[in-house]
């Protein structure tokens, strides 16, 4: 069913979820391309501070990005998608596999030791 | 299709005609933690100062904002059972990442500067008790108060101050061992008694007694709290009937701390400006053991209430975010929301080490609410009303409209009470 609907309802701002069933952001921006013959194909799903910048406004993403960069987005190819429903965004590999959601295990893996009750 | 009248009725119909033991315990344990989850610094302090300047003129506030509060809690349950989702996701889903912003920031401001607040009830509680400074007891209290969040599972910080909440019932029985309001009172109930110029202070407490009931936070907080325990349309009808009868008596409670302050503030002309002297409203009729129930209330409901704001926040911007979130996972695994944990208790011990009274905290968040009520809850009316997303479970007209009703009174009379307040030096 899903297939067929629209992009912007299921797919933008849908909760991206590894096939362990963790959790990992939301998408901010679709990428799409326009193929030889002249076909839009979807390619990539965005998240991070620069994609969701755009979202608000122009100016926003600007100033946003002269300081990030885009040093701080991610994408997954369309490809990894295993399922979509209900606005949940199942991926093939198991949530760690990917790049989204990349600074939950840069935090995990930094901070755990210093904080109590942080290993469990 | 259900009509709004059939919709409200049929959660009691449903519940009572499945009522076994098992269920009436756990119904009845349910009502007992609404009721101790009701009250918290806001209420208090908006409460204990109505009671003192107009009597019972503002007891309509309270019920009015209790059935504000009700209905909306029946949404979010409907709308978490119905959905499997929380509240603040579907915002995102549903209306957009720039949109969600708005209601966002309105809870972030809100809910700041209320944690704020409540941290400063627990300073003053725990001050009142021991005798030490309040000033030295405010880290102790914010840090307590993070190590509950950090440790204790989400069922503790759901049930424990909300069954040891039950304590402010006192308010209630100190109302009637007293005899009631003096009997010239109670015409203050329909026929506030208002002096010339008092008028500015009266609709200024009305919009915060509106904003301290209908706390956003307390929808997001029912709204985890549902997923957390992973409610379906099975277990909805008992949820709401519980969260319905608890709130009703938080109610009770709530007009109990209006009475006894028209009982012992009002008469003697005392102007409330710090929560200790709410305390006068136990002393009058218990003395010093007053004063101990009255400090026991103040930091049971305070504690409560600082913890559910500490989670609600987090875990409403995890959610928008789609970050993985929870209370009972691992931390390792959630460590973004932990961190934001973390981060907001940080926020509101700033805001509350400025040294401003949490009393006048209290009653400007509790303002300041009803003002950006309109963020919050407008956004959750349009997704209420989505029958793509909800089905047979939308909204009402009559949910829709009391709903409206109820915000946009609350939100105009804060927006011309609050300025008229904050130039006058407030209360």
């Amino acid at each position: 069913m899903a297939r067929t609907n629209g992009v912007m309802r299921n797919l933008l701002d849908g909760q991206l979820r590894g096939s362990d069933g963790v959790d990992i952001g939301r998408v901010a921006d679709v990428e799409a391309e326009w193929d030889p013959d002249g076909r839009l194909v979807l390619r990539r799903l965005w998240c991070g501070p620069d994609a969701l910048a755009r979202r608000v406004s122009s100016r926003l993403a600007r100033r946003l990005g002269s300081i990030t960069r885009g040093r701080f987005d991610r994408s997954i190819p369309v490809e990894e998608i295993e399922s979509i429903g209900d606005l949940v965004i199942t991926l093939r590999g198991p949530s760690d596999r990917y790049e989204v959601g990349r600074s939950e295990r840069w935090l995990a893996h930094r901070l755990t030791r210093l904080l109590p009750g942080a290993r469990r | 299709m259900t009509s709004a009248a059939g919709a409200y009725r049929s959660p009691f119909r449903k519940a009572w005609r499945r009522l076994d033991p098992r269920l009436a315990l756990r119904l009845s344990l349910g009502v007992l933690t609404a009721i101790g989850g009701f009250l918290d610094v806001g209420a208090i302090a908006t409460a204990g100062e109505a009671g003192a300047r107009f009597r019972l003129g503002l007891v309509w506030a309270f019920v009015l904002g209790t059935v504000a509060i009700v209905v909306l809690l029946m949404m979010v349950g409907r709308f978490t059972a119905a959905t499997g989702k929380p509240y603040a996701a579907a915002v995102r889903e549903h209306l957009g990442f720039k949109f969600y912003l708005i209601p966002l920031t309105a809870e972030v401001v809100t809910n700041s500067v209320m944690l704020a607040a409540e941290l400063g009830g627990v300073a003053i509680a725990m001050s009142m008790l021991t005798g030490a400074s309040s000033a030295l007891l405010f880290p102790l209290g914010a840090a307590a108060v993070l190590a509950m969040t950090w440790w204790a599972p989400f069922s503790w910080i759901e049930d424990g101050p909300a069954i040891l909440g039950l304590v402010t019932l006192c308010f209630v029985v100190a109302v009637v061992v007293q005899g009631g309001p003096p009997p010239d009172t109670w015409s203050t109930l329909v026929r506030p008694d208002l002096q010339p110029g008092d008028l500015v202070h009266y609709l200024f407490l009305a919009a915060a007694i509106l904003g301290a009931i209908i706390s956003p936070y307390l929808i997001y907080f029912y709204s985890s709290g549902a997923l957390e325990q992973g409610w379906t349309r099975r277990s909805l009808h008992l949820n709401q009937v519980t969260a319905v009868t608890g709130m009703s008596f938080g109610c009770l409670v709530a007009v109990g701390v209006v009475m006894t302050a028209a009982i012992a503030l009002a008469p003697r002309h005392l102007e409330v400006t710090s929560l200790p002297q709410v305390s006068l409203t136990l002393v009058k009729p218990w003395a010093r053991l007053g004063g101990y129930l009255f400090a026991t209330s103040l930091l049971v409901t305070c504690f409560g209430a600082a913890l559910e704001i500490a989670l609600t926040l987090p875990f409403e911007i995890a959610q928008g975010f789609g970050w993985s979130s929870g209370k009972d996972k691992p931390k390792r695994r959630a460590m973004r929301f932990n961190l934001t944990i973390l981060a907001v208790v940080v926020v509101a011990v700033a805001i509350g080490s400025t040294g401003v009274d949490p009393l006048q905290l209290a009653l400007y968040a509790s303002a300041l609410t009803a003002l950006i009520l309109p963020c919050s809850i407008v956004p959750f009316l349009i997704v209420m009303n989505d029958r793509d997303y909800l089905g047979d479970q939308v909204n009402g007209r009559v949910a829709n409209i009391l709903t409206v009703g109820v915000v946009a009174l609350a939100s105009l009379v804060a927006l011309v009470t609050l300025p008229l307040t904050l130039l006058s030096g407030g209360g």
